[in-house]
């Protein structure tokens, strides 16, 4: 395991994310909400740049059995992350696909010090 | 050999899960009010419940099978066939009848004919509440007024003409009613409901093979996809679900086919958390007839395992053309599988499904 100093903290806004390579491997280095997060820039599916894709919000479903009314609220905006090969949407805060709750992507701890980002692999 | 055969069918206990009865017009306008009466027997025509005319005779080819009384099954399938308790479906055509005022009191008329004249009086016997999904409302009232006659242990919906398909939110009152109840919901489909959901293509095609090949598995993929598009497991997640007369192999297809095209488009049907395979597995039931024949018949006990045998349970169909003998599954599976998984398909997930 080793400390890399990915970027300055100035470098990404919020929202914003930097593909690095580390150890030869592409890692994504994401900025949301006052968070970091880094993932390996490969998707479950069928490896995709996952990390490349568009962030949106997505759809939940809600229930009322008593009324039998469905609603479908648009959620999360701007934090689903959409793989750009098959549109695999994962939850950026946990990495876990939303459609297969099971499936978790890799992920790699990141602090800040001194105002430079580091990622730990 | 073939006494031995049958010894081991004795053996078994054997429940069936697709059993149907003939019910002509003339015997439903009994069981229905004026003006339903007149409508169903004063006809000019043919029936008022439409038919695509197919030939279901085998050109005369085969024997005449009808079952048109009580005495009829126990005789045919529990004396001979060896079936402990048949459970017995079906007014297939109700899906198509064009009136819901009149599917309405057949659906009625139908469930006091087959609590009257069939389960009274045979105990072993069970059957489904057949329900009209022209008019949600009532079929769910329908329900709720049938579902303490311990012999009803299921809902059976006609799954050829039902439009829009039966995940839309308007039927959520009848699954709502069946959970309520505890009874699973049983899908079925009719050839004659061909020419309902494939007008053009019943025109150009030839005979009935084609039809009969293509109508069951179309139905039940229409209705399995409309069922995942609204998230009714997911809605209803103590109600199960059970496709009969479709075989067994359709569903591997259609399980993975589900799966691939919710993981790229969950946002199309966002009731679902967990993938279709989940529900699947969890949830929906099939019936085994027709099993389909490959020529290697090593190939359908790796189809089985794929499925899963919890989620199968046998059925004759028999009257039909294509009904399958009790003899001949029970022995491919004494054959190919361990007995407890066969026990499972031949009786065991029948039971625990319906609460028998
Ligand atoms: S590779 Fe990511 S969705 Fe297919």
């Amino acid at each position: 395991m080793t400390d890399h100093i990915v970027a300055e903290v100035s470098e990404i806004e919020d929202g914003e994310r930097i593909l690095v390579e580390l150890k030869g491997r592409e890692v994504g280095v994401f900025y949301l909400d006052g968070e970091y997060y880094a993932f390996a820039n490969w998707c479950a599916h069928q490896g995709g740049p996952w990390c490349e894709g568009t962030l949106t919000g997505t759809f939940e479903g809600e229930f009322n059995r008593e009324t039998l009314e469905t609603r479908l609220n648009w959620v999360k905006e701007g934090k689903i992350l959409n793989c750009p090969w098959h549109g695999w949407e994962y939850d950026i805060k946990t990495g876990t696909c939303l459609s297969r709750r099971s499936v978790k992507l890799p992920s790699y701890p990141v602090r800040v010090e001194d105002g430079k980002i580091i990622v730990t692999l | 050999m073939a006494n031995e055969r049958n010894l081991s069918l004795k053996k078994e206990t054997i429940i069936d899960t697709d059993v149907h009865l003939q019910v002509k017009p003339d015997e439903i306008a009994k069981w229905v009010d004026e003006p339903f009466k007149s409508i169903m027997t004063k006809g000019h025509i043919g029936n008022p419940l439409p038919d695509s005319g197919w030939d279901r005779s085998m050109a005369g080819k085969i024997e005449k099978r009808q079952i048109t009384g009580p005495e009829d099954i126990h005789e045919k399938l529990c004396e001979e066939f060896h079936i402990d308790h048949p459970i017995i479906n079906s007014f297939g055509k109700l899906g198509k009848a064009s009136m819901s005022r009149l599917a309405v009191a057949l659906m009625k008329g139908y469930n006091d004919l087959v609590l009257q004249k069939y389960l009274d009086d045979y105990p072993h016997f069970y059957g489904l509440i057949t329900v009209a999904m022209q008019d949600p409302e009532a079929a769910a009232e329908e329900i709720y007024r049938m579902a303490d006659e311990k012999q009803y242990i299921g809902v059976f919906i006609d799954n050829t003409g039902p439009n829009p398909p039966l995940g839309d939110p308007r039927y959520d009152v009848v699954y709502r009613a069946a959970e309520d109840k505890g009874l699973p919901v049983s899908y079925h489909a009719y050839d004659s409901g061909f020419i309902v959901d494939f007008p053009r293509q019943n025109a150009g095609v030839e005979s009935f093979f084609a039809v009969h090949v293509l109508t069951h598995p179309y139905a039940h993929f229409l209705t399995m996809t409309s069922l995942f598009e609204h998230g009714v497991p997911e809605k209803f997640p103590d109600l199960k679900f059970i496709f009969l007369e479709g075989g067994v192999t359709w569903l591997p297809y259609m399980m993975y086919r589900l799966n691939k095209v919710h993981s790229i488009r969950r946002f199309d049907a966002p009731m679902l958390t967990k993938t279709p395979e989940e529900y699947i597995k969890d949830q929906f039931y099939i019936s085994t007839q027709p099993v389909g024949e490959p020529n290697n018949q090593e190939d359908m006990r790796k189809i089985m395992e794929v499925i899963g045998f919890d989620r199968m349970m046998f059925s004759s169909d028999y009257p039909h053309f294509d009904f399958d003998h009790p003899e001949g599954l029970e022995k491919f599976l004494r054959v190919n599988i361990p007995a407890k998984d066969r026990k499972k398909v031949l009786s065991g997930n029948a039971k625990e499904v319906y609460g028998i």
